[in-house]
Protein backbone atom coordinates (compact mmCIF):
# COMPACT_ATOMS: atom_id res chain seq x y z
CA UNK A 1 0.00 0.00 0.00
CA UNK A 2 1.01 3.57 -0.52
CA UNK A 3 2.35 5.65 2.36
CA UNK A 4 1.54 9.26 3.08
CA UNK A 5 5.01 10.41 4.08
CA UNK A 6 4.61 14.17 4.24
CA UNK A 7 2.03 16.94 4.24
CA UNK A 8 3.16 20.46 3.51
CA UNK A 9 1.86 23.89 2.60
CA UNK A 10 3.54 26.80 0.85
CA UNK A 11 2.32 30.09 -0.55
CA UNK A 12 2.84 30.60 -4.27
CA UNK A 13 2.83 34.36 -5.00
CA UNK A 14 3.96 34.88 -8.59
CA UNK A 15 6.06 37.92 -7.69
CA UNK A 16 8.40 35.56 -5.85
CA UNK A 17 9.52 34.61 -9.36
CA UNK A 18 8.58 37.64 -11.48
CA UNK A 19 10.20 40.24 -9.23
CA UNK A 20 12.86 38.09 -7.57
CA UNK A 21 15.81 40.26 -8.59
CA UNK A 22 14.10 43.39 -7.21
CA UNK A 23 13.22 41.97 -3.79
CA UNK A 24 15.15 43.07 -0.69
CA UNK A 25 17.94 40.66 0.25
CA UNK A 26 16.52 39.81 3.71
CA UNK A 27 13.17 38.84 2.18
CA UNK A 28 14.86 36.74 -0.48
CA UNK A 29 16.94 34.99 2.19
CA UNK A 30 13.89 34.19 4.28
CA UNK A 31 11.83 32.94 1.34
CA UNK A 32 14.73 30.82 0.16
CA UNK A 33 15.26 29.36 3.63
CA UNK A 34 11.60 28.35 3.89
CA UNK A 35 11.44 26.76 0.44
CA UNK A 36 14.79 25.06 1.04
CA UNK A 37 13.55 23.58 4.31
CA UNK A 38 10.45 22.16 2.60
CA UNK A 39 12.61 20.84 -0.22
CA UNK A 40 14.95 19.21 2.28
CA UNK A 41 12.02 17.50 3.98
CA UNK A 42 10.57 16.26 0.69
CA UNK A 43 13.93 14.84 -0.39
CA UNK A 44 14.43 13.18 3.01
CA UNK A 45 10.97 11.62 2.69
CA UNK A 46 12.05 10.04 -0.65
CA UNK A 47 8.79 11.01 -2.27
CA UNK A 48 7.63 9.18 -5.41
CA UNK A 49 4.47 11.20 -5.99
CA UNK A 50 3.34 14.66 -4.96
CA UNK A 51 -0.40 15.22 -4.71
CA UNK A 52 -0.44 18.94 -5.45
CA UNK A 53 -3.50 20.86 -4.27
CA UNK A 54 -3.78 24.28 -5.88
CA UNK A 55 -6.12 26.62 -7.70
CA UNK A 56 -6.32 26.97 -11.47
CA UNK A 57 -5.49 30.61 -12.30
CA UNK A 58 -7.68 30.73 -15.43
CA UNK A 59 -5.16 28.42 -17.11
CA UNK A 60 -7.23 25.30 -17.84
CA UNK A 61 -10.74 26.39 -17.00
CA UNK A 62 -12.96 29.31 -17.90
CA UNK A 63 -16.56 30.35 -17.33
CA UNK A 64 -17.58 27.87 -20.04
CA UNK A 65 -16.70 24.97 -17.80
CA UNK A 66 -15.56 25.59 -14.26
CA UNK A 67 -15.16 22.48 -12.12
CA UNK A 68 -15.32 22.83 -8.35
CA UNK A 69 -12.49 20.31 -8.16
CA UNK A 70 -10.56 18.54 -10.90
CA UNK A 71 -8.13 15.63 -10.55
CA UNK A 72 -5.37 15.37 -13.15
CA UNK A 73 -5.16 11.71 -14.14
CA UNK A 74 -2.94 12.19 -17.18
CA UNK A 75 0.29 10.41 -18.00
CA UNK A 76 1.84 13.85 -18.16
CA UNK A 77 0.95 17.49 -17.63
CA UNK A 78 1.93 20.61 -19.51
CA UNK A 79 4.38 23.11 -17.99
CA UNK A 80 3.46 26.57 -16.69
CA UNK A 81 2.54 29.25 -19.24
CA UNK A 82 3.78 32.22 -17.21
CA UNK A 83 6.85 33.94 -18.72
CA UNK A 84 8.42 34.25 -15.27
CA UNK A 85 8.52 30.44 -15.04
CA UNK A 86 9.99 29.98 -18.52
CA UNK A 87 13.19 28.43 -17.11
CA UNK A 88 11.22 25.81 -15.22
CA UNK A 89 9.06 25.13 -18.29
CA UNK A 90 12.18 24.70 -20.44
CA UNK A 91 13.63 22.20 -17.95
CA UNK A 92 10.29 20.40 -17.71
CA UNK A 93 8.61 20.45 -21.12
CA UNK A 94 6.23 17.93 -19.60
CA UNK A 95 5.64 16.99 -15.97
CA UNK A 96 5.01 13.33 -15.23
CA UNK A 97 1.69 12.28 -13.75
CA UNK A 98 0.85 9.10 -11.87
CA UNK A 99 -2.16 7.94 -13.89
CA UNK A 100 -2.91 4.65 -12.14
CA UNK A 101 -2.72 6.23 -8.70
CA UNK A 102 -4.71 9.27 -9.84
CA UNK A 103 -7.42 7.00 -11.24
CA UNK A 104 -7.53 5.22 -7.89
CA UNK A 105 -8.11 8.58 -6.17
CA UNK A 106 -10.85 9.34 -8.69
CA UNK A 107 -12.50 5.93 -8.23
CA UNK A 108 -12.26 6.19 -4.44
CA UNK A 109 -13.86 9.63 -4.55
CA UNK A 110 -16.75 8.48 -6.72
CA UNK A 111 -17.30 5.39 -4.55
CA UNK A 112 -17.56 7.73 -1.54
CA UNK A 113 -20.15 10.00 -3.21
CA UNK A 114 -17.72 12.77 -4.14
CA UNK A 115 -18.05 13.91 -7.75
CA UNK A 116 -14.80 15.49 -8.94
CA UNK A 117 -14.11 16.44 -12.52
CA UNK A 118 -11.08 14.79 -14.04
CA UNK A 119 -8.69 15.70 -16.82
CA UNK A 120 -6.30 13.67 -18.92
CA UNK A 121 -4.12 16.69 -19.58
CA UNK A 122 -3.75 19.73 -17.40
CA UNK A 123 -1.41 22.66 -17.70
CA UNK A 124 0.14 23.33 -14.29
CA UNK A 125 0.45 27.07 -13.68
CA UNK A 126 2.43 28.98 -11.05
CA UNK A 127 0.05 27.72 -8.35
CA UNK A 128 1.91 24.42 -8.34
CA UNK A 129 4.99 25.14 -10.39
CA UNK A 130 6.32 28.12 -8.46
CA UNK A 131 6.65 26.04 -5.27
CA UNK A 132 7.91 23.05 -7.28
CA UNK A 133 10.58 25.23 -8.85
CA UNK A 134 11.62 26.75 -5.54
CA UNK A 135 11.70 23.40 -3.72
CA UNK A 136 14.55 22.39 -6.01
CA UNK A 137 13.42 18.80 -6.48
CA UNK A 138 15.44 17.32 -9.33
CA UNK A 139 14.38 14.94 -10.65
CA UNK A 140 10.85 16.08 -10.06
CA UNK A 141 8.59 13.44 -8.49
CA UNK A 142 5.44 12.55 -10.40
CA UNK A 143 2.61 14.99 -9.72
CA UNK A 144 -1.10 14.34 -9.28
CA UNK A 145 -2.68 17.79 -9.47
CA UNK A 146 -5.91 18.49 -7.67
CA UNK A 147 -7.21 21.86 -8.80
CA UNK A 148 -9.89 23.54 -6.72
CA UNK A 149 -11.97 26.51 -7.88
CA UNK A 150 -10.88 29.28 -5.53
CA UNK A 151 -10.99 32.18 -7.97
CA UNK A 152 -14.58 32.46 -9.16
CA UNK A 153 -17.55 32.26 -6.78
CA UNK A 154 -19.36 30.13 -5.86
CA UNK A 155 -16.63 27.90 -4.44
CA UNK A 156 -16.57 24.61 -2.53
CA UNK A 157 -17.37 24.98 1.16
CA UNK A 158 -14.53 25.01 3.66
CA UNK A 159 -15.86 21.89 5.39
CA UNK A 160 -15.98 20.00 2.10
CA UNK A 161 -12.30 20.77 1.55
CA UNK A 162 -11.51 19.13 4.92
CA UNK A 163 -13.59 16.13 3.79
CA UNK A 164 -11.56 15.97 0.59
CA UNK A 165 -8.40 15.74 2.68
CA UNK A 166 -9.75 12.79 4.65
CA UNK A 167 -10.80 11.14 1.40
CA UNK A 168 -7.30 11.59 -0.03
CA UNK A 169 -5.80 10.03 3.09
CA UNK A 170 -8.05 7.00 2.62
CA UNK A 171 -7.30 6.80 -1.10
CA UNK A 172 -3.54 6.83 -0.43
CA UNK A 173 -3.87 4.21 2.30
CA UNK A 174 -5.96 1.92 0.11
CA UNK A 175 -3.75 2.09 -2.98
CA UNK A 176 -2.33 -1.40 -3.56
CA UNK A 177 1.09 -0.45 -4.94
CA UNK A 178 3.97 0.56 -2.67
CA UNK A 179 4.50 4.26 -3.21
CA UNK A 180 5.67 7.19 -1.11
CA UNK A 181 3.23 10.07 -1.41
CA UNK A 182 3.45 13.64 -0.16
CA UNK A 183 0.68 16.19 -0.23
CA UNK A 184 1.63 19.76 -1.09
CA UNK A 185 -1.03 22.42 -0.58
CA UNK A 186 -0.22 25.80 -2.10
CA UNK A 187 -1.51 29.36 -1.95
CA UNK A 188 -2.78 31.72 0.73
CA UNK A 189 -2.69 33.25 3.15
CA UNK A 190 -4.15 36.79 3.00
CA UNK A 191 -3.68 38.59 -0.29
CA UNK A 192 -5.78 40.58 -2.68
CA UNK A 193 -5.51 40.50 -6.47
CA UNK A 194 -7.39 42.81 -8.83
CA UNK A 195 -9.51 44.27 -6.04
CA UNK A 196 -9.38 47.79 -4.57
CA UNK A 197 -7.50 46.29 -1.62
CA UNK A 198 -4.84 44.83 -3.95
CA UNK A 199 -1.53 44.59 -2.13
CA UNK A 200 -3.09 44.60 1.34
CA UNK A 201 -2.08 41.92 3.83
CA UNK A 202 -4.24 41.05 6.85
CA UNK A 203 -1.54 40.00 9.26
CA UNK A 204 -3.95 39.64 12.19
CA UNK A 205 -6.08 37.20 10.16
CA UNK A 206 -3.03 35.29 9.01
CA UNK A 207 -1.78 34.84 12.57
CA UNK A 208 -5.20 33.71 13.84
CA UNK A 209 -5.40 31.32 10.92
CA UNK A 210 -1.93 29.88 11.59
CA UNK A 211 -2.70 29.46 15.30
CA UNK A 212 -5.94 27.64 14.48
CA UNK A 213 -4.24 25.32 11.98
CA UNK A 214 -1.52 24.61 14.54
CA UNK A 215 -4.11 23.73 17.19
CA UNK A 216 -5.93 21.48 14.73
CA UNK A 217 -9.43 21.96 16.17
CA UNK A 218 -11.48 21.95 12.98
CA UNK A 219 -14.60 23.66 14.31
CA UNK A 220 -12.51 26.50 15.70
CA UNK A 221 -10.42 26.65 12.55
CA UNK A 222 -13.47 26.96 10.30
CA UNK A 223 -14.92 29.65 12.59
CA UNK A 224 -11.70 31.66 12.32
CA UNK A 225 -11.67 31.32 8.54
CA UNK A 226 -15.36 32.04 7.98
CA UNK A 227 -15.08 35.14 10.15
CA UNK A 228 -11.85 36.49 8.68
CA UNK A 229 -11.76 35.49 5.03
CA UNK A 230 -14.22 38.14 3.78
CA UNK A 231 -11.68 40.81 4.75
CA UNK A 232 -8.47 38.92 3.95
CA UNK A 233 -8.57 39.45 0.18
CA UNK A 234 -9.72 37.18 -2.63
CA UNK A 235 -6.43 35.28 -2.56
CA UNK A 236 -7.25 34.05 0.94
CA UNK A 237 -9.74 31.67 -0.66
CA UNK A 238 -6.73 29.51 -1.47
CA UNK A 239 -6.65 28.49 2.19
CA UNK A 240 -9.05 25.78 0.99
CA UNK A 241 -5.96 23.88 -0.16
CA UNK A 242 -4.56 24.09 3.36
CA UNK A 243 -7.84 22.63 4.64
CA UNK A 244 -7.39 19.66 2.31
CA UNK A 245 -3.98 19.16 3.92
CA UNK A 246 -5.53 19.54 7.38
CA UNK A 247 -8.05 16.81 6.51
CA UNK A 248 -5.38 14.55 5.02
CA UNK A 249 -3.40 14.88 8.26
CA UNK A 250 -6.39 13.55 10.17
CA UNK A 251 -6.97 16.92 11.80
CA UNK A 252 -3.61 16.98 13.56
CA UNK A 253 -2.21 20.43 14.02
CA UNK A 254 0.63 21.65 11.87
CA UNK A 255 3.92 23.33 12.57
CA UNK A 256 4.31 26.72 10.96
CA UNK A 257 7.80 26.84 9.45
CA UNK A 258 7.67 30.55 8.70
CA UNK A 259 5.23 33.38 8.22
CA UNK A 260 6.37 36.40 6.24
CA UNK A 261 3.97 39.30 5.75
CA UNK A 262 5.58 40.64 2.57
CA UNK A 263 3.99 43.67 0.92
CA UNK A 264 6.69 43.51 -1.78
CA UNK A 265 4.99 40.40 -3.13
CA UNK A 266 1.44 41.39 -2.02
CA UNK A 267 1.33 38.32 0.19
CA UNK A 268 0.94 36.99 3.69
CA UNK A 269 3.39 34.22 2.86
CA UNK A 270 3.40 31.07 4.96
CA UNK A 271 4.99 27.64 5.07
CA UNK A 272 3.91 24.68 7.19
CA UNK A 273 4.33 20.97 7.77
CA UNK A 274 1.85 18.55 9.30
CA UNK A 275 2.64 15.29 11.05
CA UNK A 276 1.49 12.27 9.05
CA UNK B 1 -22.67 41.12 -12.75
CA UNK B 2 -20.13 39.01 -14.60
CA UNK B 3 -20.08 39.73 -18.32
CA UNK B 4 -19.22 36.61 -20.26
CA UNK B 5 -17.75 38.25 -23.37
CA UNK B 6 -15.69 40.78 -21.43
CA UNK B 7 -14.30 37.92 -19.37
CA UNK B 8 -13.72 35.91 -22.55
CA UNK B 9 -11.75 38.76 -24.08
CA UNK B 10 -9.57 39.02 -21.00
CA UNK B 11 -9.15 35.24 -20.84
CA UNK B 12 -8.16 35.04 -24.52
CA UNK B 13 -5.59 37.80 -24.06
CA UNK B 14 -3.64 35.47 -21.76
CA UNK B 15 -2.28 34.01 -25.01
CA UNK B 16 0.89 36.01 -25.79
CA UNK B 17 0.14 36.18 -29.53
CA UNK B 18 -3.36 37.41 -28.88
CA UNK B 19 -2.10 40.01 -26.40
CA UNK B 20 0.47 41.24 -28.92
CA UNK B 21 -2.31 41.60 -31.50
CA UNK B 22 -4.36 43.57 -29.02
CA UNK B 23 -1.50 45.93 -28.27
CA UNK B 24 -1.11 46.58 -32.02
CA UNK B 25 -4.80 47.20 -32.70
CA UNK B 26 -7.10 47.14 -29.65
CA UNK B 27 -10.22 48.21 -31.54
CA UNK B 28 -9.90 45.42 -34.09
CA UNK B 29 -9.62 42.75 -31.39
CA UNK B 30 -12.42 44.19 -29.29
CA UNK B 31 -14.66 44.25 -32.37
CA UNK B 32 -14.49 40.45 -32.48
CA UNK B 33 -16.41 40.23 -29.20
CA UNK B 34 -20.13 41.03 -28.86
CA UNK B 35 -19.65 43.50 -26.03
CA UNK B 36 -22.20 46.11 -25.07
CA UNK B 37 -21.24 49.60 -26.32
CA UNK B 38 -20.62 50.66 -22.71
CA UNK B 39 -18.19 47.85 -22.02
CA UNK B 40 -16.50 48.21 -25.41
CA UNK B 41 -15.77 51.86 -24.71
CA UNK B 42 -14.63 51.06 -21.16
CA UNK B 43 -12.15 48.49 -22.49
CA UNK B 44 -10.76 50.87 -25.08
CA UNK B 45 -10.49 53.61 -22.46
CA UNK B 46 -8.66 51.27 -20.03
CA UNK B 47 -11.32 52.21 -17.50
CA UNK B 48 -10.60 50.05 -14.46
CA UNK B 49 -13.54 51.39 -12.46
CA UNK B 50 -16.14 50.63 -15.14
CA UNK B 51 -14.73 47.18 -15.94
CA UNK B 52 -14.11 45.89 -12.41
CA UNK B 53 -17.75 45.08 -11.55
CA UNK B 54 -18.14 42.93 -14.67
CA UNK B 55 -15.36 40.39 -14.48
CA UNK B 56 -13.23 38.29 -12.18
CA UNK B 57 -10.55 40.36 -10.40
CA UNK B 58 -7.76 38.03 -11.56
CA UNK B 59 -8.88 38.39 -15.20
CA UNK B 60 -9.00 42.15 -14.72
CA UNK B 61 -5.45 42.06 -13.41
CA UNK B 62 -4.25 39.88 -16.27
CA UNK B 63 -5.78 42.23 -18.83
CA UNK B 64 -4.13 45.35 -17.48
CA UNK B 65 -0.82 43.51 -17.17
CA UNK B 66 -1.18 42.30 -20.77
CA UNK B 67 -1.64 45.84 -22.08
CA UNK B 68 1.45 46.97 -20.17
CA UNK B 69 -0.03 48.92 -17.25
CA UNK B 70 2.30 48.91 -14.24
CA UNK B 71 1.15 47.33 -10.99
CA UNK B 72 1.44 50.71 -9.26
CA UNK B 73 -0.82 52.42 -11.79
CA UNK B 74 -3.31 49.53 -11.75
CA UNK B 75 -3.49 49.51 -7.96
CA UNK B 76 -3.96 53.27 -7.86
CA UNK B 77 -6.88 53.01 -10.31
CA UNK B 78 -8.38 50.08 -8.41
CA UNK B 79 -8.33 52.06 -5.19
CA UNK B 80 -10.01 54.99 -6.90
CA UNK B 81 -12.62 52.61 -8.36
CA UNK B 82 -13.31 51.04 -4.99
CA UNK B 83 -13.86 54.44 -3.44
CA UNK B 84 -16.28 55.50 -6.17
CA UNK B 85 -18.19 52.39 -7.25
CA UNK B 86 -17.55 49.46 -4.96
CA UNK B 87 -16.68 46.14 -6.56
CA UNK B 88 -18.11 42.77 -7.22
CA UNK B 89 -18.38 40.95 -3.92
CA UNK B 90 -16.98 37.58 -3.06
CA UNK B 91 -13.87 37.14 -5.07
Amino acid sequence: MADLVGIYAASHGPLIARDWEKLPAPLKARLSAAFDELGRRLRAARVDVIVGVAPDHWTNFFLDNLPALCIGIGVEHDPPPEPFLADFAARHPTISGAPAFARHILATALACDFEPAHSHRLRLDHGLCLPLQRLGLEPLPAVVPILINELEPPMPSLGRCCDWGRLLREAIRSYAEPMRVALLATGGLSHSIGEPSMGAIDEAFDRRCLDAFAAGDQAKLLDVLEAGMPRAGNGAHEVRNWLVAHGAAGGRGFRCLDYIPAPEIYLGCAFAAWGT
Amino acid sequence: MTDYWLSKLFFDLRQPDRAAGYRRDPAAVVAEYPLTPELRSAVLANDVARLAPHTNPYLLRYFFAAIGMSDAEFIQRLRASGASTGVRAGG
